[in-house]
């Protein structure tokens, strides 16, 4: 009696909670979504697109229209985008873009990690669950505690952000409000709903840890994620607005509806890039934690634990970085697609030089990830059966490394150039340009998924009849993928034309996936009901540890590298080709310059990150009571 | 591993030489197909046909 009346209890308490949770869903759905079907003029699109003949024409005076159709309806108002000059660029004695850079990547820093960390908790909360060990959960919850104070400093800096840019650029922060409308009420909106999310989902943890209330508790993780995700494609569209505008003509008056303004075409290829690379980012960032924790403490299970942690954060880190590059790639052919000159700004200019530090910066990533890889097979006596493998995964690792960060073009004094015959060096010239960096990629990121493979098999002996067939059949994939990346990049990127040069390094990309895709369904079919060895964590080195500390700088550098060329695509437009620039920073900074700002920003970065893992400690500290001395002796 | 012990040599050979043949055609068919999507047909010695 006394159990059906408590199960009942909890499910009318389910069904309140989730009755309860459903209408304040649904209240706070209508208020939001008003807005955009409100902007997007739903059912009267047209009525937001400027008639032809209207439109204003460059190099002539702008009128805004504010009169009225002969019909006596109100025609909404053609505002093309202002032309500034010097003096509309308030001057507060330092650069105005130094001091929006360092917020602006701040803030995209912290953002990125708060919109990653809830993604992979979902996951790893998910598989507690379905796995039915709480393991999970108590990691699921203590990455969540660690990101929660980067909440507070992404809004701190997101406020700074739009402070700095409405007193720094008034005129263009104007001129977006106007493009973008009521959309920015949405965004703020949104702010709303992933606190309510967040606070619930972390703070509802363990009132909601079994049961049916533990499906509740997933879903709160669910919408925070949804939130979070509409959070950052909004604020994606206006960045990728101002590279390529949409929705608007040829002098920024909006034609279109916000739906029109928002889809440009580099807004898809930013948003699954961002959405990929803030996955690895937030991976690298809360694996320093565990390598921190695992570093500080003698205690055994302690170490167990943050061992766990640590490799499950460089597992999410180097797993989210293997597909990077090929959203990357997505994104530049789209760049050359709209715009070949913004694309050869990019790649073919002074820029062209960041991606070469890209690739060292790349590298670094991925022999760290390794390197922890290797070093934790220390973990399993079978991992001895894969040891030969390492050199050999070392050896493609520093060939391709080297081969990506060899420049096309060399720096060089006159009688350097002539001593050579040119500018470029006849055999490593060659090495230079896309083909071989193409063959480079692919191969590091094959081998890094083959450390991953073997890290994996490590503790398992297969047990099924087909093993020897399918081992087989993994080894064959890895050989022939390995040469027709080889052949496609040698061949049609040397001795073919361009087209089916670029053509090929497609086919590169999806003979890598292959492997990828190949290597995990043979595992997990071969594998299931496998003989597992004895697995000890903790029982790595400690110099691992220091690989989990340099995937979170080398991620953060890269990041702000990346970015900064992003924004120098634009060259002194506000809006590309829409808004002019002319405040006094409207040129692309040097290299020099940007790196020292980048470093700036990292350093910042890792400081404020530091003083989050602090706050994290901090919560799990309690202060012994002091004790006090009476005149009778100890109280 | 232990799996591999209980099948002889000669079995072993086909089983190798199959599994490359069969990750040859494969990719082979793939190159074809990803580059034929991309409106750049190959011929049959992978030269370019266009």
């Amino acid at each position: 009696m006394r159990s059906n009346r408590q199960q009942s209890i909890r499910r009318n308490g389910f069904s309140n909670g989730l009755g309860w949770l459903l209408s304040l869903l649904a209240v706070l759905l209508v208020f939001g979504v008003t807005p955009v079907f409100a902007d997007m003029g739903m059912g009267g699109a047209e009525q937001r697109i400027a008639p032809i003949g209207r439109v204003h024409i460059e190099g002539q005076d702008f009128v805004p229209v504010a009169d009225s159709v002969a019909s006596g309806a109100e025609e909404p108002e053609q505002i093309a985008a202002p032309r500034t000059s010097r003096k509309d660029y308030p001057n507060i004695g330092v650069s105005s873009r130094a001091v929006v850079w360092i917020l602006a990547q701040l803030h995209l820093f912290f953002g990125a990690l708060v919109l990653a960390v809830p993604l992979f908790v979902l996951v790893i909360e998910l598989v507690g669950v379905m796995t039915g060990d709480e393991r999970y959960d108590s990691m699921a919850h203590e990455f969540m505690k660690i990101s929660l104070t980067g909440f507070s400093i992404t809004a701190i800096f997101g406020g700074s952000l739009a402070l700095a840019l409405f007193l720094l650029y008034p005129d263009f922060m104007g001129y977006m409000m106007h493009v973008f409308g009521a959309q920015w009420l949405v965004y703020a909106g949104l702010f709303f709903l992933e606190s309510f999310f967040l606070y619930t989902y972390y703070y509802g943890w363990n009132a909601m840890r079994y049961g049916n209330l533990k499906w509740v508790h997933l879903s709160l993780g669910l919408l925070l994620n949804g939130a979070g995700m509409t959070i950052m494609v909004i604020s994606n569209s206006w960045a990728t607005f101002m590279m390529a505008p949409s929705g608007v003509n040829e002098v920024g008056v909006v034609v279109g509806n916000i739906w029109e303004v928002m889809k440009g075409p580099l807004w898809n290829p930013i948003n699954l890039h961002r959405f990929i690379a803030n996955i690895g980012f937030g991976g690298a960032v809360v694996g320093a934690y565990a390598a921190y924790k695992f570093l500080s403490t003698k205690d055994m299970e302690k170490r167990a634990h943050y061992d766990w942690m640590g490799y499950t954060s460089n597992f999410i880190a180097i797993l989210a970085f293997l597909p990077l590059p090929f959203a990357g790639y997505w994104l530049m052919a789209e760049i050359y697609a709209y715009s070949q000159q913004m694309g050869i700004t990019a790649m073919g200019g002074i820029l062209a030089w960041l991606f070469i530090v890209q690739a060292v910066l790349i590298g670094t990533i991925l022999l760290a990830g390794n390197y922890y890889l290797w070093a934790g097979m220390s973990r399993t006596e079978g991992s001895k059966r894969y040891k030969p493998f390492i050199g050999f995964i070392a050896f493609v690792l520093v060939v391709c490394f080297l081969t990506w960060v060899t420049p096309h073009t060399l720096i060089l004094s006159a009688s350097e150039i002539a001593q050579l015959g040119g500018s470029h060096h006849h055999i490593l010239g060659p090495l230079g340009i896309m083909p071989a960096k193409n063959i480079a990629v692919n191969l590091m990121l094959i081998v890094t998924f083959l450390s991953f493979q073997l890290y994996r098999r490590s503790d398992k002996v297969a047990t099924v009849s087909w093993a020897p067939i399918g081992n087989a059949l993994m080894v064959a994939i890895y050989v022939v993928a390995i040469v027709n990346i080889i052949f496609l990049g040698v061949y049609f990127g040397y001795f073919s034309n361009t087209v089916y040069k670029v053509g090929s390094s497609v086919a590169q990309v999806s003979s890598t996936l292959v492997v990828i895709i190949a290597g995990i369904v043979i595992d997990s079919l071969m594998f299931k009901n496998a003989k597992t060895l004895p697995s000890h964590w903790g029982r790595i080195p400690d110099r691992a540890q220091y690989a989990l500390f340099a995937l979170p700088i080398a991620f953060t550098w890269l990041m702000g590298l990346m970015g900064y060329v992003r924004s120098s695509v634009k060259t002194h437009w506000h809006v590309y080709t829409v808004m002019k620039d002319n405040s006094p920073d409207n040129f692309i900074p040097t290299i020099g310059y940007a790196g020292n700002m980048i470093t700036i920003v990292t350093v910042l970065f890792l400081l404020f990150v530091l003083f989050m893992f602090w706050v994290a400690s901090l919560s799990g500290t309690k202060q012994a009571k002091p004790e006090t001395v009476t005149e009778g002796g100890v109280a | 591993m232990s799996e591999e012990n209980k099948i002889g040599g000669a079995a072993l050979l086909v089983i190798w030489i199959a599994a490359l043949a069969i990750s040859l055609v494969a990719f082979y068919g793939l190159d074809h197909l990803i580059m034929n999507m991309q409106g750049l047909p190959l011929n049959a010695d992978l030269t370019p046909a266009g």
